[in-house]
């Protein structure tokens, strides 16, 4: 290697020391080394959440397990471990036994099972040491019955009943009563729309009249001649809302009868009989008889749930849609607060001010307040706007309410402002930046040509700066969405079904308490009843908040390189 | 109300008629529902919105009564906050909530704030039965605890009456690779009323160990005694997993031990049995409004006692629903 040889001449006439500290060498070495760690930890984060994310919901084959005493279980795997035996467990154990434990000085393998059927043995999942198994079998027929309450179900299908009647023997194949199931579900689903969306909309008319009509009695006292006509109208449209409401709630009960003629009986394995309506199982699947197709097709239908549905089962269970929502529609108004607020405090800071002492101590403040604990903010936010704030607007505009609060209490727009506040230093400093990054010699060309400073802070400064601003504003938003402390106290609530936008006058409901993944991890992480079923929801929760997260910025970003290319074009 | 007013209160009311053989399984301690508790109907012309602040150990169970009454009344909005008993005197007293749980009983002061505000007390519906459990890893192979040495193992007072600090599973018994192992102790943060229970029973009202890692939730304690060996920590019987195991108690170093199951919870042999609390703010000159007494009604019905069920907690029996809906002029 002639060129290798070359390179090692003069290298080895130096002393090697002083050589490789004046090349910098080593330091190269720490800063790459670094940023190789930086990158591993975050790319193994990454994969960690995305791999333990992507398997929960693939459907696994149920084991059926013939215990050494001669009793059954069956379930899903959940995992496995070495263990040391402890002494007392060896005593009943087979000699052969004995001696393999022996020879594998002591230890074991075990494997977490998940039974299933909480309201039949009041456990969940259940540790089987390898000894203890006499047989293993994966047999046909094993069903995995996902249900509305109780967790799901294993064991085998006994019978299906359809309007009253048993289907026979013959005619329980997968096509009947997958049929029957998803009439069931169908209707289910109507029953559900009926007395949510429906009676809700006479609910909500009906409770509109009665704060109108205490409105009325607040402002005008109760036995004014405003009053009684308001009394009079009151009465009149409570007794359509009424009518309406009674042949809805008849539709629905006619619905629930017929619902409840509709039925499954599901055995246990150890011979307990389940029998329950057809459309409280969400999805059931005999989980050894699968083709590929199958498999792909619940995995795919249990994320379509998990995107498009409520929680269940105190938020173990069914979908996060509400936190999806809740997430996204905070972030976007704490985007449309925190904009201009930001931009506007940069520009004068930067352009209007007179650069002096005051100025240097508003930045120094700015810069101090993106390092306030978050959770400072939360108690402001909640002390300030909820209950000062808030309590005011009920006391002035919502008496009729009253005790009950409307805006004196945490919602999504206290939770916004408070996240407003948190980020706006990031969107100060990022616009003061991008503004002094514009060449003094434009802003010079367009006031020598007669424009105003307004006209070329308008024209020539912020169209230049937009796309540096639009960076701080991406960074605000990436750091409001992942933010979870301060919205705890400030709106965040474990349970809030109902959307913060509906079809209801007036259609964007800002006091309402909400849902948000951050927290949905929070609370199913570590507040769950059940924190073996509960620790992979946390890894899909995770890797949709992360997705979400990427998907606003990545629109961010795409929105800026637009800007820049239009801009990148008009230079001298 | 300490445990020994528990004891005094299960004696009258939770016979142990409660938990026969469940009708052909082989699960014997699988508590089962008083049969006597009423079926819940539902009734019209109820809707609005309800809000509860309070206990974590609650925080589930409290989802699942909403979750229950929404599909009777599909209206009604309900909004849960749980961060901890201590967070629903302060929330009832501002009105925020109208229903506070909690998993201990108010103490005198937050009962006086609530006075001083609305001029008579809160009512507390006692709403289910929880035994605390002292859970290990499930490798631990400790039989039995007193209230003594709990105290011995978590408290720097040590007021139960224990003359030694116990630091390492040897001093309790343990032979083996158990004898020289340190004992690791997680617990509750302060805002818990499940920390003030523990505090007040099974620690005489002496301090914990600085040592004790404090948890956010009840369910934090059960996976970080799943992932320690030495583990050894405490919180509501409804969290138990596969991963970890009560420990059975005795009150005094002499009795014999109890489980943390239905049966010993309700006969009062069971140490730190204790009821879950929801209270509520009722003006005694003006009539209960549906929607708080129909949620009431349904906490006390079958259904709601087949969500505490569900929950991993213990129900109630119908006599002392029958008397807590009586002291709220519901029946």
């Amino acid at each position: 290697m002639p060129a290798a040889a070359v390179l090692s001449v003069p290298s080895a006439s130096r002393p090697r020391a002083a050589d490789l500290g004046a090349q910098g060498e080593p330091y190269l070495w720490m800063l790459g080394g670094a940023l190789a760690l930086g990158i591993a930890m975050i790319a193994g984060l990454l994969v960690l959440v995305l791999w333990n994310g992507l398997v929960t919901f693939v459907p696994r084959e149920i084991a059926l397990l013939t215990l050494a005493d001669g009793s059954r279980i069956a379930g899903e795997t959940v995992r496995a471990e070495t263990f040391r035996v402890p002494a007392e467990r060896l005593e009943g154990l087979a000699p052969e036994a004995k001696a393999k434990i022996a020879a594998e000085h002591g230890l074991a393998r075990r494997t977490l099972y998940r039974t299933g059927n909480y309201d039949v043995y009041n456990d969940d999942f259940r540790w089987i040491a390898d000894f203890e198994v006499a047989g293993v079998a994966y047999p046909d027929g094993m069903i995995f019955a996902e249900r509305l309450e109780w967790g799901p179900f294993v064991g085998r299908l006994q019978s299906v009943t359809v309007d009253g009647e048993v289907l026979a023997a013959s005619d329980i194949r997968a096509a009947n009563v997958r049929a029957a199931h998803d009439l069931a579900r169908a209707r289910w689903q109507r029953i559900r729309k009926i007395e949510r969306v429906e009676i809700g909309a006479v609910n909500h008319i009906l409770e509109r009249e009665r704060l109108a009509l205490r409105r009325v009695a607040l402002t005008s006292g109760e036995d004014s001649a405003a009053w009684r006509a308001a009394a009079a109208r009151f009465e009149s449209r409570q007794t359509d809302a009424q009518a309406r409401h009674k042949m809805l709630a008849l539709e629905a009960t006619r619905l629930k009868e017929r619902d409840a003629r509709d039925r499954i009986v599901l055995v246990e394995i150890g011979g307990a009989a389940k029998d329950m309506a057809l459309s409280q199982v969400v999805r059931m699947y005999r989980a050894n008889e699968f083709t590929w197709a199958d498999r792909a097709a619940i995995y795919l239908s249990r994320w379509w749930e998990f995107l498009s549905d409520e929680p269940r089962e105190a938020n173990t269970e069914g979908g996060v849609l509400p936190a999806i929502f809740g997430t996204f529609a905070m972030t976007i108004l704490m985007v449309i607060v925190v904009a201009p607020f930001g931009i506007v405090t940069a520009l004068y800071l930067r352009e209007y001010a007179r650069q002096g002492r005051v100025v240097a101590l508003v930045r120094i403040s700015v810069n101090n307040l993106a390092g306030v604990p978050s959770i400072v903010y939360g108690v402001f936010g909640l002390g300030f706007f909820a209950y000062l704030l808030g309590g005011n607007i009920d006391q002035l505009f919502y008496a009729e309410r009253l005790p009950n609060p409307t805006f004196g209490t945490g919602g999504l727009l206290w939770a916004a402002l408070t996240l407003a506040l948190l980020t706006v230093p990031v969107v100060i400093v990022a616009t003061e930046e991008a503004i002094a990054a514009v060449p003094r010699s434009m802003r010079e060309g367009s006031l020598a040509c007669g424009a105003s400073k307004w006209q070329t802070i308008r024209r020539i400064v912020l169209p230049r700066a937009m796309p540096g601003i639009l960076t701080g504003i991406i960074l605000a938003m990436a750091r409001g969405a992942g933010e979870v402390a301060p919205l705890m106290l400030i709106g965040v609530v474990k349970l809030a079904p109902e959307l913060p936008i509906d079809g209801l006058f007036p259609f964007v409901h800002l006091e309402r308490s909400f849902m948000h993944l951050g927290f949905h991890v929070f609370d199913v992480g570590f507040q769950s009843r059940n924190s073996e079923a509960g620790k992979p929801m946390v890894f899909v929760t995770t890797l949709l908040l992360i997705a979400l997260i990427a998907a606003m910025n990545v629109t961010a970003i795409a929105l800026r390189n637009r800007l820049k290319r239009r801009f990148a074009g008009g230079h001298f | 109300m300490t445990c020994a007013s528990f004891h005094k209160i299960t004696a009258g009311l939770l016979a142990a008629t409660l938990t026969g053989a469940a009708s052909g399984t082989v699960w014997a301690d699988v508590p089962i529902l008083d049969l006597k508790l009423a079926d819940y109907k539902a009734i019209s012309g109820v809707s609005g919105s309800l809000k509860s602040i309070g206990s974590d150990s609650l925080n589930n169970l409290m989802t699942l009564w909403a979750e229950g009454f929404k599909a009777a009344y599909p209206n009604v909005k309900i909004e849960i906050e749980g961060k901890g008993s201590s967070t629903a005197p302060p929330a009832l007293v501002a009105g925020t909530a109208q229903f506070g749980p909690m998993s201990r009983p108010m103490k005198g002061k937050e009962v006086d704030d609530f006075e001083k505000k609305f001029g008579y007390k809160p009512i507390p519906i006692r709403s289910a039965v929880d035994a605390l459990a002292v859970f290990v890893h499930k490798d631990n192979p400790i039989k039995c605890l007193t209230l003594q040495q709990v105290d011995a193992i978590f408290s720097k007072t040590r007021k139960g009456g224990s003359d030694k600090d116990v630091t390492t599973w040897g001093q309790l018994g343990l032979a083996g690779e158990w004898a020289n192992r340190p004992i690791s102790l997680y617990g509750r943060n302060s805002a818990s009323g499940t920390y003030g229970y523990f505090k007040e029973v099974a620690l005489f009202n002496g301090d914990y160990k600085d040592s004790v890692k404090e948890q956010p939730g009840s369910s934090t304690v059960v996976q970080g005694v799943a992932t320690d060996k030495g583990a050894i920590g405490y919180s509501g019987i409804g969290y138990k997993t596969a991963d970890v195991r009560a420990v059975p108690l005795a009150a005094k170093a002499v009795t014999q031990c109890f489980d943390a199951t239905a049966d010993d919870a309700y006969a009062g042999d069971y140490p730190l049995a204790r009821f879950l609390y929801i209270y509520v703010n009722i003006n005694p000159n003006q009539p209960l409004d549906p929607l708080r007494a129909e949620f009431t009604r349904f906490v006390y019905s079958k259904q709601g006692q087949q969500a505490v069920l569900k929950d991993g907690y213990f129900p109630i029996t119908a006599a002392i629903a029958e008397e807590d809906l009586k002291s709220m002029r519901l029946k």
